[in-house]
């Protein structure tokens, strides 16, 4: 586990670990409460969601639900903080939006997309921002496409490759910038390597780049700020942080990468308490936790007297390793500072606590 | 010769002997002091001194004290009797041989058992040790279990707190938000659509779903968006933004370690494309379209489908003497090669075709698990079955999941199990 006890470093204490009978690809904790859920492929084809509580020292199954397709992802941004309603991406590209008191007949559905819909991200929920509460998917068809509730079958933004033009699979989205009612900005990464930044409020590109390695996960450090950070995980154990306050007319933003293991890095999630912290799980079945710290200064000029970021410096906080699989999911709590669920593909979930967080 | 040491001077009592023995000039070590049960000797060099005892004696117990130019010897009697005299008299000399070489092997026996007795103990010593320090070790990690589980409850219990926190908050806000509700359903019900109807009704308890908890408000909360809509923006106007993507010609994602292996495999492509042997005569014949080995692929691949084997060979043929470097030519070459039965062929066309398939990206996967199929099964049809299963377990290498070329694996084996045995 952790190198020496006793230190003040930050300790990943494992709390639950509960065995499931499917493949689990996405867990979420369900907010205010002290439930999360699972989603997840069952062996004969079918998609699941479960919910569970904590109870003490284990999880207690609450719900069960089967749907015909596989459920790759799941996000609770979207939807305010009494409805709770979960929005998901199955394996056929089909957004549902489903009440988990009624889940038989989805409260909103849509076939977005030909094929499976890798990520999705929500915005403008739980009491989190403002505008519209909207939802990004991204899917292995090449498109990304970001949809309005209310609004039915066809999306408010769709980011789709040229005409005649070759696609590549999208692997992740996130929302960010949604600091006031219009601004809004979605990140999309390809498995080309490829990370784009569209601006919806002028529905353009406004920033791309390559990090040589395909893009498995990114999140914004907070969705409902003037974008700050941005972290980028890829395959072959790398990741980068772009500084995204300031960005330069032809260099873009300004990064600082790590590599922390030779195995892909799966996942990235800030901690919600505080955006300066997060934590990625790997290939190999490990969490690392990092935190960021800043330059002196964050931006400074370059010969022609445009300004240009200057990015910050990561460190290793703790690592651990919990399973011989990848853990494909992350979730922090927004309510518990350093509680977190792992899923991972040897068919569990664990809870996770991470002490000693506030003296970090 | 040695001279015989003979003035001692001895007296006894009960249980023991004291034996006083002058040196004359010359020290003693105790090395030159030998005793057993029955025989004393004590050789200075030139001097010797020598008894058979009377009587046995113990020798573990007997000392001898050496010093003043004087040996003390105090011999302790086995047995408590007086003796006649210090030593046996009438002793001849093949009892005296007799008696000399018996103690010796006794000496030998008890040095024997003493170094046993002292590796026994010195590895009592050692394990003792060890048992020590794995104890200690034990110790250690125990402390920092300790630790650790005191660190699991203590985050346990605050977690615990905060859930009650949860359940008490959500509770109040249950009761307030069923108080204000109930003002609300009235006119909000007839206001619902057929979707909304049938969702209450999983609400009001059938058994389909395990609704386990007793929160209430979850129920009743559908009721609320209605209320927050006027505060929220318009969906936004809908439009597309076209998006360019880095080229890349593989499908499979990027990854770094594996550029230059890719750049490798499509630069050969590129020149295999390149490529024209064209010191051909018979090219000036040809019409413009059959200079192209693509064309002259297509048509080879019709022929094959149409089960003109031949006519497929020929076209192969003069695809390969106009390039003779694209894989492809040669693996479909191979394959018609094995409907007319032309097995050596077979086996050359597929092992080029293997060649010219390097370095192995997944791009060419399907193309070399083809090569070494039909090598493979070009060789079983020879008999050649040992050849013919490395190059099926080549190919089932690439692609575990084929369920054919495991089946044709397994029939291969049994065979060459059946001829091993038959031979």
């Amino acid at each position: 586990m952790s190198a020496a006890v006793g230190t003040e470093r930050p300790q990943v204490v494992s709390h639950v670990q509960q065995a499931l009978s499917y493949t689990v690809f996405d867990c979420k904790w369900v907010p205010r409460s002290a439930r999360l859920l699972c989603l997840g492929s069952a062996a004969r084809g079918t998609g699941l969601i479960q919910l569970y509580e904590l109870h003490g020292a284990r999880l207690e199954l609450l719900r069960e639900i089967e749907k015909p397709k596989p459920i790759k992802c799941g996000t609770f941004g979207a939807t305010s903080l009494q409805q709770r309603y979960l929005a998901t991406g199955d394996f056929d590209g089909n957004l549902n939006i489903w009440n988990l008191e009624a889940p038989e007949i989805p409260v909103y559905s849509v076939k977005g997309h030909k094929e499976i819909i890798n990520s999705i991200d929500g915005v403008g929920g739980l009491g989190i921002g403002e505008g519209a509460p909207e939802i990004v998917t991204g899917s292995r068809d090449g498109t990304v496409k970001v949809w309005d509730p209310r609004q039915k079958d066809t999306p408010v933004a769709n980011m789709e490759p040229v005409q005649g033009e070759s696609k590549r699979d999208c692997w992740t989205v996130a929302f960010g910038n949604a600091y006031n009612q219009e601004e809004r900005v979605v990140c999309a990464g390809y498995d080309n390597g490829d990370i784009k930044l569209f601006d919806l409020k002028t529905m353009s590109l406004r920033w791309e780049t390559n990090i040589k390695n395909g893009v498995c996960s990114v999140e914004f450090d907070r969705k409902d700020i003037n974008m700050n950070k941005l972290v980028a995980t890829s395959l072959e154990g790398k990741f980068h942080v772009f500084d995204m306050r300031t960005q330069h007319p032809t260099k873009g933003f300004a990064s600082v990468s790590e590599k922390a293991q030779k195995s892909t890095i799966w996942q990235v999630r800030h901690l919600p308490q505080n955006r300066d912290i997060f934590m990625t799980s790997g290939g190999s079945g490990s969490l690392h936790l990092w935190k960021y710290e800043y330059p002196a200064q964050r931006s400074k000029k370059d010969s022609e007297g445009s300004e240009m970021g200057v990015a910050g410096s990561v460190n290793l906080l703790q690592n651990v390793t919990l399973s011989t699989q990848p853990i494909c999911s992350l979730d922090w709590s927004p309510d518990k500072k350093g509680l977190c669920v792992c899923g991972a593909f040897d068919q569990t979930v664990r809870v996770l606590i991470v002490t000693k967080l506030s003296k970090v | 010769m040695p001279v015989w040491l003979r003035e001692h001077s001895w007296r006894q009592t009960l249980t023991a002997v004291y034996l006083s023995l002058p040196l004359r000039g010359g020290r003693a070590t105790p090395a030159n002091i030998f005793c057993s049960e029955q025989y004393l000797k004590v050789s200075i060099p030139p001097f010797l001194f020598e008894a058979i005892l009377y009587a046995p004696i113990d020798d573990t117990n007997s000392t001898a004290k050496i010093g003043n130019g004087n040996i003390f010897f105090t011999l302790y009697k086995k047995e408590p009797a007086m003796w006649d005299s210090l030593t046996l008299e009438n002793a001849d000399k093949e009892k005296l041989q007799y008696l000399r070489e018996n103690a010796v092997l006794k000496a030998h026996e008890k040095a024997k058992k003493e170094t046993e007795a002292k590796k026994i103990t010195k590895q009592e010593h050692k394990k003792y040790a060890l048992e020590a320090t794995m104890k200690l070790e034990e110790a250690e990690r125990k402390r920092i279990e300790d630790l650790k589980e005191k660190e699991r409850q203590k985050v346990a219990k605050e977690l615990e707190l905060w859930k009650k926190q949860q359940k008490d908050g959500d509770k109040y806000k249950s009761i307030q938000k069923k108080g204000e509700l109930h003002q609300e359903i009235e006119p909000l019900k007839e206001k619902k659509s057929e979707k909304m109807n049938k969702t209450q009704i999983p609400n009001e308890g059938t058994s389909k779903t395990r609704l386990k908890s007793t929160k209430g408000c979850h129920g009743s909360c559908i009721f609320s968006p209605n209320l927050k809509e006027e505060h929220l923006p318009a969906p936004r106007a809908a439009a597309t933004i076209k998006v360019n993507f880095t080229p890349r010609v593989f499908p499979t994602a990027l990854r770094e370690s594996r550029v230059a292996e890719e750049e490798e495999w499509l630069h050969k492509q590129a020149e295999a494309r390149r490529i024209i042997n064209s010191d051909l005569s018979e090219l000036k014949d040809l019409k413009e379209e059959e200079k192209n080995p693509d064309w002259l692929k297509d048509k080879g691949n019709k022929m094959f489908a149409m089960g003109d084997y031949l006519g497929a060979v020929n076209a192969y043929n003069l695809a390969v003497r106009l390039n003779n470097k694209l894989p492809l030519l040669y693996l479909n070459r191979a394959a018609c090669h094995l409907k007319l039965r032309n097995l050596h062929k077979a086996i050359e066309d597929s092992s080029k075709a293997l060649e010219l398939l390097t370095p192995p990206v997944p791009d060419n996967e399907k193309a070399r698990v083809k090569a070494h199929v039909r090598r493979g099964t070009a060789f079983c049809q020879l008999e050649l079955y040992t050849e013919g299963l490395q190059d099926y377990e080549a190919a089932l290498k690439i692609d575990p999941r084929n369920k054919n070329i495991e089946k044709d694996a397994e029939k291969v084996r049994h065979l060459i199990q059946g001829t091993m045995q038959s031979s």
